[in-house]
């Protein structure tokens, strides 16, 4: 039984790492940079990976979710200036998520992507007002597993594995791009992985599943297992744009570009499975922000929350919920365009970052709550160098924003 | 107040304000937003009430925001702000636990409105997920 439940925890976290932010980043770096910015989705990965568990093992342990402890470490006021600015982020990533679902209905019926939005955010609501949450959480993750036709399409493709790797490992920028953009989409590439969203979901999550000190194995499993392999997935869709899309010059704008290289290397049926996958992780991802927009709001009040108790005993966490899917879908249907939304978001995540982060380091390490699960010496130094990285990200960002406009 | 709460030394601060209240159910009532003193007879303080909600927080939070949480708190309720008696409380830990129920303690005005008003009207709010 452990070993069933450990082994679907993986299997979700995988096919839930990808998100609109992964896909739409990691095409449009890929085509137009190579594999030369790997390194940034990698750091990411580490930093998700060292903060999730924290964030999970606090969960755990004190039964209390991110938002919770972030207005009682950092009071009530830093407290509520970090929360406006999570939600904004939240509230913007939920609205790329919505669109993204949007384009890959649109890709699969050819029906405008703005007529199936209020669809795609009713559908939505039901699902969060009416499901249970491990249902949700498990079955967006296996179908998102159909996301791995980019891996198949890489292997189709039949690439020079070693200049592959040594791009990777060896990165070097390609010599028409300008450095500051260069740094700029490795920015946005880290805040595609480290997205802060994950943290207030997967903590809040830890609590609605109930986690006891007994599920720390389960949880650092889907940490540490789980979310590298779902980065390899990450990684596959830029080395699928960087082998494809690269050498032909074509930059990405739309959902179907990143898919192109799966139509062009594995055919039809994996066409089939790709669309499956977008649908599957944005819907996915909108399901987790939606509910984490609610989550960080009521944790921050102490209202009664989630998916664990009637709808009508969390009734202000479920008006939150549904009046950010309303906002969300709404913003979409202003005609912004999704991927550009998507753009931002990533980035603004990376300039929030360090508001999430900072607290969940801070409280990991209390014995107060903690007793002998607080972090160990060499958690605390892997999680210090990525907060100093966190942080310079963070800075960087919207100068970078501004005087590369926005990656041009 | 019970024998767990009492005579233990506490930094308020730290130990107390902005902890989440739960209920005897394990339901979530509010947060610790702000504590009423009392002087006792020999003079010294005693905590005697929780206060909660966006009237006892705002004026905690300094500048703009504070007073925007106020008023917003202003408009929504004319009544007292909702307390909770200190003497309900059992245990202080990760989260404060009390010994009533959330409907008798009736801290959050807001929440029962919008239950009764929005919530409750949805078909299927009775319903725990399947």
């Amino acid at each position: 039984m452990k070993i069933f439940q450990v082994a679907l925890g993986i299997l979700t976290a995988i096919g839930g790492f990808v998100d609109i932010g992964d896909l739409v980043t990691n095409g449009l770096v890929g085509a137009r940079y190579g594999l030369s910015l790997a390194w940034a989705t990698v750091l990411g990965t580490v930093g998700i990976c060292l903060y999730a568990e924290m964030s999970g093992r606090v969960a755990a342990v004190t039964g209390r979710g991110t938002f919770d402890l972030v207005r009682e470490r950092l009071g009530p006021r830093a407290g509520l200036a970090n929360l406006i600015a999570s939600f904004l982020v939240t509230g913007l990533t939920l609205a790329a998520e919505i669109g993204g679902v949007a384009l890959a209905l649109e890709l699969a019926t050819s029906v405008n992507y703005l007529l199936w939005v209020p669809l795609v955010a009713f559908f939505l609501w039901l699902l969060i007002w009416r499901v249970k949450f491990s249902y949700l959480e498990n079955g967006a993750g296996l179908l998102g597993l159909a996301l791995l036709a980019f891996g198949f399409a890489l292997w189709k493709l039949h690439p020079d594995y070693g200049s592959l790797v040594h791009q990777v490992v060896a990165p070097h920028k390609p010599g028409t791009e300008r450095l500051n953009s260069y740094f700029y989409y490795a920015i946005a590439l880290f805040g595609a992985a480290m997205t802060p969203y994950e943290v207030f979901f997967f903590s809040s999550g830890g609590v609605e599943e109930k986690w006891t000190r007994k599920d720390l194995m389960v949880e650092r499993a889907n940490v540490l297992i789980g979310f590298p392999l779902g980065a390899m997935l990450s990684l596959s869709i830029a080395a699928c744009a960087t082998l494809v899309l690269k050498p032909r010059g074509i930059e990405v704008s739309t959902l179907g570009q990143i898919g192109l290289p799966v139509a062009f290397a594995a055919g039809k049926v994996a066409i089939a499975f790709l669309i499956l996958g977008f649908v599957a992780a944005t819907f996915g991802a909108a399901l987790e922000t939606g509910l984490s927009c609610g989550y960080s709001i009521a944790q921050y009040f102490g209202w009664q929350w989630g998916k664990f108790v009637k709808p009508r005993e969390a009734s202000r966490f479920h008006l939150v919920v549904l009046l950010s899917l309303i906002g969300a879908a709404g913003l979409v249907l202003t005609t912004i365009d999704p991927v550009k939304i998507t753009e931002y978001s990533v980035v603004f995540s990376a300039v929030a970052l360090p508001l999430t982060y900072f607290p969940i380091l801070v409280i990991s390490n209390d014995p107060d709550y903690m007793g002998d699960k607080k972090n160990g010496r060499v958690m605390n130094f892997g999680a210090t160098v990525f907060l100093v990285i966190i942080v310079v990200a963070s800075v960087a960002a919207i100068p970078l924003m501004i005087w590369t406009r926005a990656g041009q | 107040m019970s024998e767990s709460a009492r005579g233990r030394v506490l930094d308020v601060n730290l130990h107390l304000l902005d902890r989440q209240i739960v209920d005897r159910d394990g339901e979530f009532v509010a947060k610790v937003d702000d504590l009423e003193f009392e002087r006792g007879a020999d003079g010294t303080l005693y905590i005697a009430k929780i206060m909660v909600g966006s009237r006892a927080l705002g004026p905690r939070l300094r500048g703009r925001l504070g007073v925007w949480m106020r008023s917003i708190g202003e408009r929504l309720s004319t009544d007292a702000i909702p307390t909770i008696d200190f003497a309900l409380v059992t245990d202080i830990g990760s989260e404060v636990k009390v010994s009533a129920t959330r409907d008798d303690l009736d801290a959050a005005p807001l929440e029962g409105w919008v239950r009764d008003h929005v919530i409750s009207r949805i078909p299927g709010s009775r319903h725990a997920g399947e």
